[in-house]
Protein backbone atom coordinates (compact mmCIF):
# COMPACT_ATOMS: atom_id res chain seq x y z
CA UNK A 1 0.00 0.00 0.00
CA UNK A 2 0.90 3.58 -0.39
CA UNK A 3 4.26 4.03 -1.42
CA UNK A 4 5.91 0.82 -2.42
CA UNK A 5 4.50 -2.06 -4.48
CA UNK A 6 6.92 -5.23 -3.44
CA UNK A 7 10.37 -4.15 -3.75
CA UNK A 8 9.45 -1.20 -5.79
CA UNK A 9 9.05 2.64 -4.03
CA UNK A 10 6.64 5.05 -5.93
CA UNK A 11 8.53 8.38 -5.49
CA UNK A 12 5.86 11.19 -6.18
CA UNK A 13 7.08 14.63 -5.74
CA UNK A 14 5.37 18.25 -6.67
CA UNK A 15 8.06 21.06 -6.38
CA UNK A 16 7.07 24.93 -6.26
CA UNK A 17 8.52 26.29 -8.79
CA UNK A 18 10.26 29.69 -8.62
CA UNK A 19 8.72 32.97 -9.74
CA UNK A 20 10.43 35.75 -10.79
CA UNK A 21 8.68 38.50 -12.77
CA UNK A 22 11.96 40.14 -12.90
CA UNK A 23 13.79 38.02 -14.60
CA UNK A 24 14.59 37.65 -18.56
CA UNK A 25 13.18 34.01 -19.22
CA UNK A 26 10.58 32.17 -16.31
CA UNK A 27 12.39 29.53 -14.50
CA UNK A 28 9.21 27.07 -15.88
CA UNK A 29 10.01 27.83 -19.21
CA UNK A 30 14.15 27.43 -19.01
CA UNK A 31 13.24 24.51 -17.01
CA UNK A 32 11.55 22.44 -19.91
CA UNK A 33 14.37 23.81 -22.10
CA UNK A 34 17.18 22.25 -20.09
CA UNK A 35 15.03 18.85 -19.64
CA UNK A 36 14.21 18.74 -23.29
CA UNK A 37 17.79 18.66 -23.62
CA UNK A 38 18.92 16.01 -21.43
CA UNK A 39 19.82 12.40 -22.62
CA UNK A 40 17.62 9.80 -22.16
CA UNK A 41 19.83 6.96 -22.97
CA UNK A 42 22.63 5.39 -20.96
CA UNK A 43 24.23 8.79 -20.34
CA UNK A 44 20.85 10.00 -18.68
CA UNK A 45 21.53 10.82 -14.69
CA UNK A 46 19.00 8.10 -13.95
CA UNK A 47 21.17 5.85 -15.64
CA UNK A 48 23.52 6.54 -13.04
CA UNK A 49 21.46 5.73 -10.28
CA UNK A 50 21.03 2.81 -11.59
CA UNK A 51 17.90 1.78 -9.30
CA UNK A 52 15.94 3.07 -11.29
CA UNK A 53 13.09 1.54 -13.16
CA UNK A 54 11.35 4.69 -14.90
CA UNK A 55 11.27 8.48 -13.65
CA UNK A 56 9.51 11.88 -15.38
CA UNK A 57 9.84 15.01 -14.91
CA UNK A 58 6.95 17.29 -15.64
CA UNK A 59 6.19 21.25 -15.35
CA UNK A 60 2.76 21.10 -14.30
CA UNK A 61 1.70 24.76 -15.29
CA UNK A 62 -2.22 24.82 -13.74
CA UNK A 63 -4.66 21.94 -12.36
CA UNK A 64 -7.55 21.63 -15.38
CA UNK A 65 -10.89 22.73 -16.03
CA UNK A 66 -13.01 20.91 -17.21
CA UNK A 67 -15.92 22.57 -18.02
CA UNK A 68 -19.41 24.15 -16.62
CA UNK A 69 -20.69 23.51 -14.10
CA UNK A 70 -17.75 22.43 -12.32
CA UNK A 71 -15.57 25.29 -11.12
CA UNK A 72 -13.16 27.32 -12.64
CA UNK A 73 -10.10 27.44 -10.55
CA UNK A 74 -6.16 28.17 -10.95
CA UNK A 75 -2.96 27.37 -9.00
CA UNK A 76 -1.04 30.52 -7.60
CA UNK A 77 2.22 28.47 -8.53
CA UNK A 78 3.14 26.18 -11.18
CA UNK A 79 5.09 22.83 -9.91
CA UNK A 80 7.92 20.48 -11.08
CA UNK A 81 6.39 17.10 -10.72
CA UNK A 82 9.23 14.25 -10.16
CA UNK A 83 7.65 10.67 -10.61
CA UNK A 84 9.98 7.51 -9.91
CA UNK A 85 9.60 3.76 -9.64
CA UNK A 86 13.29 2.67 -8.14
CA UNK A 87 14.49 -0.54 -6.04
CA UNK A 88 14.77 0.08 -2.61
CA UNK A 89 14.47 2.82 0.50
CA UNK A 90 14.04 6.47 -0.46
CA UNK A 91 16.56 7.69 1.55
CA UNK A 92 19.24 5.75 0.20
CA UNK A 93 17.66 6.95 -3.39
CA UNK A 94 18.18 10.53 -2.61
CA UNK A 95 21.58 10.02 -1.01
CA UNK A 96 22.16 8.64 -4.73
CA UNK A 97 20.76 11.69 -6.21
CA UNK A 98 23.14 13.85 -4.22
CA UNK A 99 26.07 12.31 -4.52
CA UNK A 100 25.89 10.51 -8.56
CA UNK A 101 23.97 12.98 -10.11
CA UNK A 102 25.14 17.17 -8.73
CA UNK A 103 25.22 19.02 -12.03
CA UNK A 104 21.36 17.49 -12.96
CA UNK A 105 19.55 17.85 -9.53
CA UNK A 106 21.12 21.76 -8.54
CA UNK A 107 20.15 22.31 -12.41
CA UNK A 108 16.44 20.77 -12.32
CA UNK A 109 15.84 21.79 -8.44
CA UNK A 110 17.41 24.88 -9.04
CA UNK A 111 14.83 27.00 -10.57
CA UNK A 112 12.41 25.43 -7.20
CA UNK A 113 11.02 27.37 -4.57
CA UNK A 114 13.51 26.50 -0.81
CA UNK A 115 15.95 24.06 -2.63
CA UNK A 116 18.91 24.71 -0.38
CA UNK A 117 21.31 23.53 -2.52
CA UNK A 118 23.73 20.28 -2.02
CA UNK A 119 26.38 21.77 0.23
CA UNK A 120 24.61 19.57 2.63
CA UNK A 121 22.95 16.45 1.61
CA UNK A 122 20.60 15.95 4.73
CA UNK A 123 19.03 19.08 3.65
CA UNK A 124 18.53 18.09 0.74
CA UNK A 125 16.58 15.11 1.86
CA UNK A 126 14.35 16.21 4.20
CA UNK A 127 13.94 19.56 0.98
CA UNK A 128 12.69 16.59 -1.01
CA UNK A 129 10.19 14.64 1.22
CA UNK A 130 8.77 18.25 2.46
CA UNK A 131 7.70 18.31 -1.48
CA UNK A 132 6.45 14.31 -1.44
CA UNK A 133 3.11 12.93 -1.70
CA UNK A 134 1.87 9.99 -0.23
CA UNK A 135 1.07 7.82 -2.72
CA UNK A 136 -2.73 6.63 -2.71
CA UNK A 137 -2.45 3.30 -4.67
CA UNK A 138 0.40 1.99 -6.23
CA UNK A 139 0.30 -0.47 -9.55
CA UNK A 140 3.67 -2.19 -10.05
CA UNK A 141 3.16 -5.36 -12.75
CA UNK A 142 6.65 -6.56 -11.92
CA UNK A 143 7.25 -5.51 -7.91
CA UNK A 144 9.67 -8.14 -6.95
CA UNK A 145 12.85 -7.63 -9.90
CA UNK A 146 15.25 -4.82 -9.51
CA UNK A 147 16.63 -2.93 -12.11
CA UNK A 148 19.63 -5.25 -12.90
CA UNK A 149 17.61 -8.62 -12.36
CA UNK A 150 15.71 -7.20 -15.89
CA UNK A 151 18.30 -6.47 -17.19
CA UNK A 152 20.06 -9.58 -16.59
CA UNK A 153 16.80 -11.96 -17.50
CA UNK A 154 16.53 -9.66 -21.14
CA UNK A 155 20.48 -10.16 -22.19
CA UNK A 156 19.84 -14.00 -21.06
CA UNK A 157 16.85 -14.39 -23.24
CA UNK A 158 18.48 -12.21 -25.70
CA UNK A 159 21.40 -14.98 -25.49
CA UNK A 160 19.79 -17.75 -25.66
CA UNK A 161 17.51 -16.87 -28.38
CA UNK A 162 20.98 -16.62 -30.61
CA UNK A 163 22.40 -19.40 -29.00
CA UNK A 164 19.46 -21.78 -29.90
CA UNK A 165 19.98 -20.17 -33.72
CA UNK A 166 23.43 -20.85 -33.82
CA UNK A 167 23.54 -24.91 -32.17
CA UNK A 168 20.57 -25.93 -34.65
CA UNK A 169 22.60 -28.64 -36.10
CA UNK A 170 25.28 -29.70 -33.17
CA UNK A 171 25.78 -33.33 -32.13
CA UNK A 172 24.69 -34.08 -28.19
CA UNK A 173 28.54 -33.62 -27.65
CA UNK A 174 28.97 -30.22 -29.09
CA UNK A 175 26.01 -29.20 -27.84
CA UNK A 176 26.86 -29.59 -24.28
CA UNK A 177 30.35 -27.78 -25.02
CA UNK A 178 29.02 -25.06 -26.85
CA UNK A 179 26.17 -24.47 -23.75
CA UNK A 180 28.82 -24.86 -21.05
CA UNK A 181 30.91 -21.71 -23.05
CA UNK A 182 27.22 -20.04 -23.03
CA UNK A 183 26.68 -20.51 -19.91
CA UNK A 184 30.13 -19.69 -18.73
CA UNK A 185 29.93 -16.34 -20.67
CA UNK A 186 26.56 -15.52 -18.98
CA UNK A 187 27.77 -15.80 -15.68
CA UNK A 188 31.19 -13.74 -16.38
CA UNK A 189 29.80 -11.10 -18.10
CA UNK A 190 28.59 -7.55 -16.35
CA UNK A 191 24.82 -7.13 -17.20
CA UNK A 192 24.08 -4.70 -19.72
CA UNK A 193 23.96 -0.93 -18.95
CA UNK A 194 20.62 0.67 -17.95
CA UNK A 195 18.71 2.33 -21.06
CA UNK A 196 21.20 1.06 -23.56
CA UNK A 197 19.90 0.42 -26.91
CA UNK A 198 20.44 -2.96 -27.36
CA UNK A 199 21.33 -5.56 -24.08
CA UNK A 200 24.58 -6.29 -25.95
CA UNK A 201 26.27 -9.04 -27.85
CA UNK A 202 27.47 -12.15 -24.87
CA UNK A 203 31.40 -12.44 -25.30
CA UNK A 204 30.92 -16.06 -26.33
CA UNK A 205 29.12 -14.95 -29.28
CA UNK A 206 31.87 -12.84 -30.80
CA UNK A 207 34.89 -16.03 -30.64
CA UNK A 208 35.14 -19.86 -29.22
CA UNK A 209 32.44 -22.41 -30.20
CA UNK A 210 29.69 -20.13 -30.62
CA UNK A 211 31.23 -17.20 -32.79
CA UNK A 212 30.10 -18.33 -36.62
CA UNK A 213 26.32 -17.09 -38.08
CA UNK A 214 25.39 -14.82 -35.40
CA UNK A 215 21.95 -12.62 -35.80
CA UNK A 216 23.24 -9.27 -36.96
CA UNK A 217 27.02 -9.67 -36.54
CA UNK A 218 28.37 -9.95 -40.19
CA UNK B 1 7.95 13.09 -28.06
CA UNK B 2 8.76 13.61 -24.63
CA UNK B 3 5.47 11.63 -23.47
CA UNK B 4 7.51 8.26 -25.42
CA UNK B 5 10.74 6.42 -24.26
CA UNK B 6 11.10 3.50 -26.30
CA UNK B 7 7.97 1.40 -26.26
CA UNK B 8 6.51 2.90 -23.12
CA UNK B 9 4.11 6.35 -23.00
CA UNK B 10 4.23 8.57 -19.83
CA UNK B 11 0.57 9.82 -19.43
CA UNK B 12 0.00 12.42 -16.39
CA UNK B 13 -3.69 13.28 -15.75
CA UNK B 14 -5.31 15.63 -13.10
CA UNK B 15 -8.95 15.82 -12.01
CA UNK B 16 -10.51 18.07 -10.09
CA UNK B 17 -13.12 16.22 -7.00
CA UNK B 18 -15.38 17.39 -4.19
CA UNK B 19 -13.54 17.06 -0.95
CA UNK B 20 -16.49 15.12 0.85
CA UNK B 21 -16.11 12.39 -2.27
CA UNK B 22 -12.02 11.86 -1.41
CA UNK B 23 -12.86 10.14 1.36
CA UNK B 24 -15.02 7.72 -0.49
CA UNK B 25 -12.65 7.34 -2.91
CA UNK B 26 -9.81 6.54 -0.74
CA UNK B 27 -12.28 3.80 0.39
CA UNK B 28 -12.39 2.75 -2.71
CA UNK B 29 -8.49 2.46 -3.25
CA UNK B 30 -8.03 0.59 0.12
CA UNK B 31 -10.20 -2.11 -0.87
CA UNK B 32 -8.46 -2.42 -4.03
CA UNK B 33 -5.14 -2.44 -2.34
CA UNK B 34 -6.65 -5.42 -0.21
CA UNK B 35 -8.59 -7.58 -2.40
CA UNK B 36 -5.97 -8.77 -5.01
CA UNK B 37 -8.50 -10.02 -7.33
CA UNK B 38 -9.92 -6.74 -7.83
CA UNK B 39 -6.70 -6.39 -9.62
CA UNK B 40 -7.15 -8.85 -11.82
CA UNK B 41 -8.25 -7.13 -15.02
CA UNK B 42 -5.32 -4.66 -14.80
CA UNK B 43 -2.70 -7.38 -14.64
CA UNK B 44 -4.22 -9.40 -17.02
CA UNK B 45 -3.94 -6.41 -19.67
CA UNK B 46 0.30 -6.49 -19.14
CA UNK B 47 1.14 -3.74 -20.79
CA UNK B 48 1.40 -1.38 -18.05
CA UNK B 49 4.30 -1.15 -16.30
CA UNK B 50 3.88 0.95 -13.31
CA UNK B 51 0.56 3.25 -12.31
CA UNK B 52 -0.40 5.61 -9.84
CA UNK B 53 -3.05 7.44 -8.73
CA UNK B 54 -2.49 10.30 -5.99
CA UNK B 55 -5.01 12.00 -4.22
CA UNK B 56 -3.86 15.78 -3.34
CA UNK B 57 -6.49 17.31 -0.21
CA UNK B 58 -6.95 21.45 -1.52
CA UNK B 59 -5.09 22.32 1.95
CA UNK B 60 -2.18 19.81 1.28
CA UNK B 61 -0.28 21.29 -1.84
CA UNK B 62 3.34 21.44 -1.16
CA UNK B 63 4.06 25.05 0.51
CA UNK B 64 7.69 25.93 1.17
CA UNK B 65 7.60 29.29 2.99
CA UNK B 66 7.09 33.04 1.56
CA UNK B 67 8.26 32.74 -1.24
CA UNK B 68 5.34 30.80 -2.80
CA UNK B 69 1.86 32.27 -2.71
CA UNK B 70 -0.20 29.55 -0.48
CA UNK B 71 -3.20 27.59 -2.71
CA UNK B 72 -6.49 28.50 -2.26
CA UNK B 73 -8.48 25.83 -3.36
CA UNK B 74 -12.09 24.95 -3.77
CA UNK B 75 -11.77 20.89 -5.05
CA UNK B 76 -8.81 18.24 -4.11
CA UNK B 77 -7.11 16.65 -7.14
CA UNK B 78 -6.31 13.33 -8.56
CA UNK B 79 -3.90 12.66 -9.91
CA UNK B 80 -2.95 9.54 -12.66
CA UNK B 81 -0.03 8.73 -13.57
CA UNK B 82 1.07 5.86 -16.16
CA UNK B 83 3.90 4.04 -17.79
CA UNK B 84 2.27 1.84 -20.71
CA UNK B 85 3.11 0.10 -23.71
CA UNK B 86 1.45 1.12 -26.93
CA UNK B 87 0.13 4.26 -28.29
CA UNK B 88 -2.36 6.42 -26.81
CA UNK B 89 -5.12 5.54 -28.33
CA UNK B 90 -5.19 1.32 -27.41
CA UNK B 91 -4.66 2.31 -24.27
CA UNK B 92 -7.70 4.49 -23.83
CA UNK B 93 -9.25 1.84 -25.91
CA UNK B 94 -8.61 -1.42 -24.12
CA UNK B 95 -8.94 0.85 -20.48
CA UNK B 96 -12.51 1.63 -21.94
CA UNK B 97 -13.12 -1.87 -22.98
CA UNK B 98 -11.53 -4.01 -20.60
CA UNK B 99 -11.42 -1.78 -17.18
CA UNK B 100 -14.58 0.35 -17.66
CA UNK B 101 -16.49 -0.44 -14.68
CA UNK B 102 -12.93 0.09 -12.44
CA UNK B 103 -12.58 3.25 -13.96
CA UNK B 104 -15.56 4.47 -13.34
CA UNK B 105 -15.40 3.68 -9.52
CA UNK B 106 -12.54 5.64 -10.42
CA UNK B 107 -13.03 8.80 -12.02
CA UNK B 108 -17.08 8.74 -11.40
CA UNK B 109 -16.15 10.85 -8.25
CA UNK B 110 -14.94 13.20 -10.31
CA UNK B 111 -16.50 16.49 -12.05
CA UNK B 112 -17.58 15.88 -15.25
CA UNK B 113 -16.16 12.26 -16.06
CA UNK B 114 -18.33 10.99 -18.26
CA UNK B 115 -18.18 7.39 -18.39
CA UNK B 116 -15.27 5.14 -19.87
CA UNK B 117 -18.17 3.89 -22.58
CA UNK B 118 -18.96 4.98 -25.19
CA UNK B 119 -15.19 6.06 -25.84
CA UNK B 120 -15.23 9.11 -27.88
CA UNK B 121 -16.53 11.30 -25.03
CA UNK B 122 -13.93 9.74 -23.12
CA UNK B 123 -11.47 10.10 -24.92
CA UNK B 124 -11.97 13.55 -24.91
CA UNK B 125 -12.21 14.13 -21.23
CA UNK B 126 -8.57 12.40 -21.22
CA UNK B 127 -7.06 14.88 -23.44
CA UNK B 128 -8.84 17.81 -21.28
CA UNK B 129 -7.45 16.20 -18.38
CA UNK B 130 -3.86 15.24 -19.77
CA UNK B 131 -0.66 17.08 -19.72
CA UNK B 132 2.92 16.38 -21.01
CA UNK B 133 5.70 14.85 -20.09
CA UNK B 134 8.64 17.02 -20.10
CA UNK B 135 11.73 14.53 -19.60
CA UNK B 136 10.76 10.60 -19.74
CA UNK B 137 13.42 7.53 -18.37
CA UNK B 138 13.25 3.99 -18.51
CA UNK B 139 16.02 1.74 -17.85
CA UNK B 140 14.68 -0.70 -20.28
CA UNK B 141 13.15 1.33 -23.17
CA UNK B 142 12.74 -1.27 -25.86
CA UNK B 143 10.97 -4.14 -23.92
CA UNK B 144 7.54 -4.10 -23.50
CA UNK B 145 5.61 -5.19 -20.04
CA UNK B 146 5.23 -8.70 -21.73
CA UNK B 147 9.31 -8.96 -22.65
CA UNK B 148 10.45 -8.45 -19.11
CA UNK B 149 7.60 -10.94 -17.78
CA UNK B 150 8.80 -13.52 -20.82
CA UNK B 151 12.91 -12.45 -20.01
CA UNK B 152 12.62 -13.49 -16.47
CA UNK B 153 10.21 -17.00 -17.48
CA UNK B 154 13.88 -17.54 -19.88
CA UNK B 155 15.95 -16.69 -17.10
CA UNK B 156 14.58 -19.03 -14.45
CA UNK B 157 14.43 -21.75 -16.54
CA UNK B 158 17.59 -21.28 -18.15
CA UNK B 159 19.20 -21.69 -14.76
CA UNK B 160 17.37 -24.32 -14.03
CA UNK B 161 18.54 -26.20 -16.76
CA UNK B 162 22.37 -24.92 -15.99
CA UNK B 163 22.20 -26.39 -12.72
CA UNK B 164 20.57 -29.61 -13.15
CA UNK B 165 22.57 -30.62 -16.59
CA UNK B 166 26.10 -29.83 -15.15
CA UNK B 167 26.47 -33.97 -14.83
CA UNK B 168 24.75 -35.19 -17.64
CA UNK B 169 26.21 -37.10 -20.80
CA UNK B 170 25.11 -35.74 -23.84
CA UNK B 171 22.72 -37.59 -25.21
CA UNK B 172 21.06 -37.22 -22.09
CA UNK B 173 21.89 -33.44 -22.08
CA UNK B 174 20.51 -33.28 -25.63
CA UNK B 175 17.23 -34.52 -24.59
CA UNK B 176 16.69 -32.35 -21.45
CA UNK B 177 17.59 -29.06 -23.87
CA UNK B 178 15.20 -30.27 -26.13
CA UNK B 179 12.40 -30.03 -23.31
CA UNK B 180 13.87 -26.47 -22.44
CA UNK B 181 13.52 -25.37 -25.31
CA UNK B 182 9.54 -26.11 -25.92
CA UNK B 183 9.43 -24.66 -21.89
CA UNK B 184 10.71 -21.39 -23.45
CA UNK B 185 9.99 -21.25 -27.00
CA UNK B 186 6.77 -18.24 -26.70
CA UNK B 187 9.07 -16.08 -24.57
CA UNK B 188 11.57 -16.04 -27.41
CA UNK B 189 10.60 -12.86 -28.63
CA UNK B 190 13.13 -10.39 -29.60
CA UNK B 191 12.89 -6.66 -28.34
CA UNK B 192 13.99 -4.03 -30.14
CA UNK B 193 12.47 -0.32 -31.66
CA UNK B 194 9.09 -0.05 -31.76
CA UNK B 195 7.37 0.48 -35.07
CA UNK B 196 6.16 4.22 -35.60
CA UNK B 197 2.71 5.12 -33.67
CA UNK B 198 0.41 7.43 -33.71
Amino acid sequence: MGNRSGNVYGLTMLSPILDDPAAEMSHAVALRIYLAKLGRDEKSPFAKISSTHMARLVVMDDVVFVGYPAHEEHLKSKYLIFEANFDGDLDTYLERMAQETPDEVEAVWGHCVAFPGLTDPAKFVTYMKSCQLTTTFYFADVNDKTVKDTLRALQIQSGLATFIERSNEMSPAELRAAFAEFWKSVEESPPPLPAAKAVGVLPCFLSGKNSARVRGIP
Amino acid sequence: MTNINGKTYAMNAITPLKPWKTLILRAFFFLLGLIKPMQKNLVNLSFIHFARWVIIPRRKFPYLGDRQKREQLRYDYLLFFSNFNGTWNQYIDAFSAVLSSGLNAIWGWTEKYPGAVPVTPFKRHIARCQFDTDYYYTAYPYATTNDVKAAHRVESAVRAFAAESRAMQPHEFALAYQKLLVTVQSDLGETGEPPVGT
